[in-house]
């Protein structure tokens, strides 16, 4: 019994469980001051995505958007690179492949590949750029990938006010997506899948992109995991000058690394436009990116949790909303559950274990930090 | 009189099992300037930062003025008037000198700084005890000498009556070591007390009155200086009480495996650490740089893996330039490198071994297949290097921190020697390290030289570099000093003069033997 | 010709006057980023931070019917909120940014879901009658042509953030505390051996920020606008961050990076007027930072390599003496 919960994975686990059944809890006590109705709106947020087969397809498409971006973090993160970037390359390929969706004259089975790709190479092209600067010039790739976040929100909004949205638009918005540029719902539409397919094109909008998701989750983690760049990629984020000094090429790779993460933040992007919206709004992500980056860090970075993590996240989300029209409480208390579960799961002095913390005192007891020089073993005695 | 400072049978075993000393005896007379010399690994350091109140020793006493003292750390020390003066600067680059000096215990005027006041305190102090600096010039664009200055009137700001050393002149050009010794002399005629670490004898017979050797945790003897010779001292400083069992073949000498010649290197802080270095490394021979940690050996090994790119010089192997090049393409040509530094350079310690196992190869067949790395090859190479070289450990993917200090350098040895090197550069290898794995990697080495490979061994352990190496080469201060084309014929207290800078061969006796 | 009017209407003392009024609740925030900045320990939340207390100034004031006591409950909420961060950070060791991130979301959500339960609106607190806090009107000065315009007849945070930029350099340059929080961020080994507190220094560091940015927030919600709307922050946070970078890391330097930000926001509206994209403008200030950044890394890079290139060449004429004697 000792040895099962002296594992590492299965600590961490129960840690994460631990975290997330606290925030949750508190996210109840909230629920009993404010709501008339507490067991009932909590019962809507925590079984709701499950009780109707719209909310279930609402849950599963908010989950493909944060799978996407958690893939595009968690590329970056492994590498211990802190690119906040996915929002803005999400944005550049919603942008891209909502344009092409509307005005490029392919027949669909063309003009979708293409916007896919678009927006892949937007998000490439977004995520490059940091690259090169911080591999290059090492400039703070957090202040960079900020800056980078807020041109690219200032390209979408310039595209989709003044050249995208119809001139006698009310608000800023492009017309719906034309047939040719819109995703056919997963369930192919074949004389014996019929009643199927009904049932998920009537209630839901998961698309194609479910595909797409699945071959980007294995692709991830093959790249991650059994690639040299993958490699190369971990190699760096463990120790970069042992990286360096086995003949790794970091800078390359760094640049890399940033760029591929971008791809899979133009995917979340294609999926944001044709996917879930079928047109560009305004406003049509606010801090996905962001969100992006708990699922990643819940999953600790590995591309096979993350769409665990992604799903429970999205779970959360669509739990929420089920529950603001079900009750008095507002979806918004999600996210402070969300916040808590951050807090708590990062906190890497959250729940240690007995042991732990008696180490812990006894260090805190002792005097100044020792100033000895790197200890490789050092010998200056 | 009683003894200013009163170490008795001090006592300090590190929780890996070393004894950095055994039983020390050590007084301090008001007003001298004393010298503690020692090779590396001696005890010095360790016993001056018990002093100091960075370490708590394992059992003994301190005595200051005749009081018992407990230092719990060096603020302590301080209170007591003990400051030290370290090697690496405690200082914040983008303040002032006079602020750097008074940080911590600025003089204030009610609420605000007075840094009217500070640059008088850092003037007076500057003047008093002839320590000159600019008082309002940027921390980080001053020379190295202003550095250390400011790093000892900070401590004499803190009413430091004992002022402890550690190898000031390791980073000073000539000119300002001989400002230093000028200052030393003035803070002793106002009554300070010098206490200074180091291993360049000339300084020790140029400015200490007395001189205290230790070797291996023990003091060896102390003396006045005025009797002692630098023979002297060397002889007692390198003397070995252990012999190691090590079996070689005779040596087999190959062809001329590489050519380094003229290597230059200065430092990023203007100090020349490598001047002119040439020698050759033969196929089938274990070459030995022996000498104090600090006299180029670790800017040598860098260059010469392309860590580094040197100022003036090459290393040819073969028709092949190797200086100047990748760490990449420096392996490509056949050099691996067992670093000095396993946890920086050598290991990722929080990924697996397997995966520390193959940063050299991942990217060929049969590690990598295709577009993609075969992970049964990881494991299997991962299984057969765990076994080859013993690395105690249930399997290859746990993470490298969960292996013992040995264990890691195993994993480092197994890399590099697996490789099929055609030179191996060992830097420390068996530093900080078990008796077992010790013995282990030395035989390593010796297997891979019989086999053919060429071999440069950096060490600071005088005994390995005498029992492994063929032919031996000293160097001192960034210069090769001496050669010894047949390491079992020379002694250690031979090789301690020149590794000490106390004797040294002409460059025209070294030329036909490097 | 309508290009005629937008350019008057730049150089009009109105104008320069609004600059001042959009720049206050980015200088405010900006001076707690850099205050963090320079100890070591970014605050990443200060977009959180401001958004809290802009709603709890707005409910206080309301409830109470008292401005100060909104403007108070503001500022103790934005010193909570930091509290929070510097206890995940210092004592639980989460690392900053996460933590930054996640008070963001918290601050986002939770001003959302309380106004709405205080309200029953989810967009704005327009319901409530909260106040505003007062304009002052500087005597003599008001009445200067131009100048008084552009200098009299702000509301008080405006004062409050050129007050307190010069307040943060002081204690920055001129006291104790600023010039151990500085060797904290710059080199704690060394704050540490001479027995300055680090962790202490950064706590108080991570409050002041939060203070800082608590009366950023207010000012949106009980100055600029009367009333508090869903994330009205509008990335303010973030941008203050940029300005600290932009700005060289120095208090007046931020000062100016942040003006120059609310500078280029007043500008797009300006230009707005004239159908020129109002987005080409707003794009600026962050085009700057970049460029900013890479500027000064080139700069460190030239620097190095001068360095030692000089190094290198005194030993090689060194050794060409030597061999030529």
């Amino acid at each position: 019994m000792r040895k099962f919960f002296s594992n590492p994975a299965v600590r961490e686990g129960l840690r994460v469980l631990i975290a997330v059944s606290s925030a949750l809890l508190l996210g109840f006590i909230v629920t009993l001051f404010v709501s008339e109705d507490p067991l009932g709106a909590y019962k809507a947020f925590l079984l709701g995505p499950v009780s109707k087969f719209n909310r279930f397809g609402d849950w599963i498409e908010e989950s493909i958007t944060l799978i996407f971006v958690g893939l595009s973090v968690a590329i970056a993160f492994k590498a211990n690179l802190f690119s906040m970037g996915t929002e803005g390359q999400l944005l550049l390929g919603a942008l891209v492949s909502g344009a092409i969706a509307l005005f490029v004259p392919l027949p669909a089975i063309l003009r979708i590949p293409l916007a896919i790709i678009a927006a892949m190479v937007a998000g490439f092209i977004w995520g490059w750029i940091p690259g090169y600067l911080k591999a290059y010039l090492d400039a703070n790739e957090i202040v960079s990938t900020l800056m980078l976040n807020a041109i690219a929100l200032k390209l979408y909004d310039y595209f989709l006010i003044f050249h995208i949205k119809p001139p006698d638009a009310g608000y800023n918005a492009s017309d719906f997506f034309p047939k040719e540029g819109t995703l056919m719902s997963f369930i192919p539409n074949l004389p014996f899948l019929k009643g199927v397919y009904t049932l998920f094109s009537d209630k839901t909008n998961i698309t194609i992109m479910l595909y797409i998701l699945i071959i980007a989750v294995i692709a991830a983690y093959y790249l991650i995991y059994r690639t040299p760049f993958g490699y190369k990629l971990r190699m760096i984020g463990a120790n970069i000058k042992f990286a360096r000094y086995g003949g790794i090429n970091t800078k390359r790779t760094i640049i890399l690394v940033f760029a591929i993460s971008g791809i899979f933040g133009g995917l979340a992007g294609a999926h944001l436009s044709m996917g879930i919206h079928g047109k560009l709004i305004a406003n049509i992500s606010i801090g996905m990116g962001f969100e992006g980056i708990v699922v990643a860090i819940l999953a600790q970075n590995n591309p096979l949790l993350i769409p665990i993590t992604g799903l429970a996240y999205g779970y959360l989300r669509a739990g929420a909303n089920v529950m603001e029209r079900a009750s008095d409480m507002s979806r918004e208390m999600v996210f402070v559950i969300q916040a808590l579960i951050i807090l708590f799961v990062t906190a890497e002095r959250f729940l240690p274990t007995i042991q732990k913390r008696i180490e812990i005192r006894k260090e805190n007891n002792t005097h100044m930090e020792k100033l000895t020089p790197s200890d490789g073993g050092s010998h200056e005695v | 009189m009683a003894p200013l400072v009163d170490m008795r049978s001090v006592v300090k075993v590190y929780p890996n099992g070393v004894i950095a000393n055994n039983g020390v005896n050590f007084q301090i007379e008001k007003g001298e300037i004393h010298a503690i010399v020692g090779e590396n690994g001696a005890g010095k350091t360790t016993l001056m930062k018990i002093l100091y109140g960075l370490e708590q020793p394992t059992s003994g006493e301190i005595f200051i003025k005749g009081e018992k003292v407990e230092f719990k750390n060096p603020l302590d020390a301080m209170h007591e008037g003990v400051g030290m003066v370290h090697q690496n600067f405690m200082q914040v680059p983008s303040f002032t000198v006079a602020e750097n000096i008074v940080l911590g215990h600025e003089p204030t005027e009610r609420l605000f700084l007075d840094k009217k006041k500070s640059v008088e305190v850092t003037e007076e102090l500057s003047k008093r005890y002839g320590l000159y600096v600019e008082s309002d010039a940027v921390t980080e664009t001053i020379n190295v000498g202003m550095r250390q200055r400011i790093e000892i009137l900070k401590i004499l700001y803190l009413g430091a009556e004992i002022l402890i050393l550690d190898e000031p002149t390791a980073v000073l050009t000539p000119q300002e070591i001989k400002d230093l010794f000028k200052a030393v002399r003035v803070l002793v005629e106002q009554g300070k007390t010098i206490i200074f670490i180091t291993h360049k004898l000339r300084e020790v017979k140029e400015i200490s009155d007395r001189v205290t050797v230790m070797r291996n945790g023990k003091i060896m003897g102390t003396m006045l200086t005025s009797e002692a010779t630098r023979k002297g001292l060397a002889r007692m400083m390198v003397g070995r009480e252990v012999f190691l069992d090590i079996h070689k073949n005779a040596m087999k000498r190959g062809k001329n495996m590489t050519a380094i010649r003229d290597l230059s290197f200065v430092s990023d802080t203007g100090r020349p650490m490598l001047r002119d270095v040439s020698f050759n490394l033969y196929a089938g021979e274990i070459l030995g740089i022996a000498g104090v940690e600090g006299n180029g050996q670790t800017e040598l090994v860098e260059v010469l893996t392309g860590l580094r790119i040197p100022a003036a010089g090459r290393a040819t192997i073969g028709e092949k330039v190797v200086t100047g090049k990748t760490p990449r393409e420096v392996r490509m040509a056949g050099v691996a490198h067992i670093p000095e530094d396993r946890l920086t350079n050598g290991l990722a310690v929080d990924a697996s071994i397997d995966d520390n196992l193959i940063v050299d190869r991942f990217f060929e067949p049969p590690i990598r297949k295709g577009l993609l790395i075969d992970y049964e090859e990881i494991e299997k190479n991962g299984e057969d290097m765990i076994k080859e070289f013993g690395i105690l450990t249930p399997n290859g993917q746990l993470p490298v921190s969960s292996l013992s200090g040995g264990n890691m350098q195993k994993v480092v040895v197994a890399r590099e020697l697996s490789s099929s090197p055609k030179i191996l550069i060992a830097a420390q290898p068996t530093r900080g390290i078990d008796v077992g794995a010790t013995e282990f990697i030395r035989e390593q080495l010796v297997k891979k030289r019989t086999d053919g490979a060429a071999v440069l061994l950096v060490s600071a352990d005088l005994a390995e570099v005498m029992d492994l190496s063929d032919r031996i080469i000293t160097m001192f201060e960034g210069e090769i000093t001496g050669v010894f084309p047949d390491a079992s014929t020379v002694e250690e207290e031979e090789l301690g003069y020149y590794m000490l800078g106390v004797k040294r061969q002409s460059k025209k006796e070294m030329e036909a033997l490097l | 010709m309508k290009f005629d009017l937008v350019l008057k209407g730049i150089f009009s003392a109105m104008f320069l006057a609004s600059i001042m009024r959009i720049s206050t609740p980015l200088i405010l925030p900006a001076l707690g980023g850099l205050i963090t900045e320079l100890a070591g320990a970014i605050n990443i939340a200060l977009e959180g931070i401001m958004l809290t207390s802009a709603f709890t100034g707005v409910v206080v004031s309301a409830f109470t019917q008292n401005i100060w006591l909104g403007v108070l409950a503001g500022i103790a909420t934005g010193v909570l909120f930091s509290a929070i961060l510097a206890y995940f950070h210092l004592y639980l060791e989460t690392d900053i940014i996460l933590a930054g991130i996640a008070l963001n979301i918290m601050a986002t959500g939770g001003t959302i879901f309380l106004l709405y339960i205080l309200t029953g609106d989810k967009g704005n607190s327009s319901t409530l009658a909260s106040g505003m806090v007062p304009v002052v009107e500087i005597p003599f000065i008001k009445d200067i042509p131009f100048l008084g315009t552009i200098l009299s007849g702000h509301n008080i945070f405006v004062y409050a953030a050129i007050v307190l930029t010069f307040l943060t350099y002081i204690m920055l340059y001129n006291t104790k505390f600023g010039i151990h929080l500085r060797a904290v961020g710059e080199n704690p080994t060394a704050a540490t051996s001479l027995g300055i507190p680090v962790r202490s220094i950064k706590f108080i560091a991570i409050l002041l920020s939060g203070f800082l940015a608590s009366l950023g927030g207010l000012n949106l919600s009980m100055a600029y606008l009367s009333l508090f709307q869903r994330e009205m922050t509008a990335g303010r946070g973030f941008i203050a961050l940029a300005a600290v970078y932009l700005g060289g890391r120095r208090p007046w330097g931020t000062f100016l990076a942040a003006i120059l930000f609310g500078a280029a926001d007043a500008l797009s509206n300006q230009f707005g007027t004239l159908d020129i994209p109002s987005q080409w403008v707003q794009m600026i200030p962050y085009v700057i930072t970049i460029l900013a950044l890479v500027i000064y890394a080139l700069r460190r890079k030239a620097q190095i390599t001068e360095q030692t290139k000089r190094f290198q060449e005194r030993e090689l004429t060194k050794v060409n003496n030597n061999n030529h004697t």
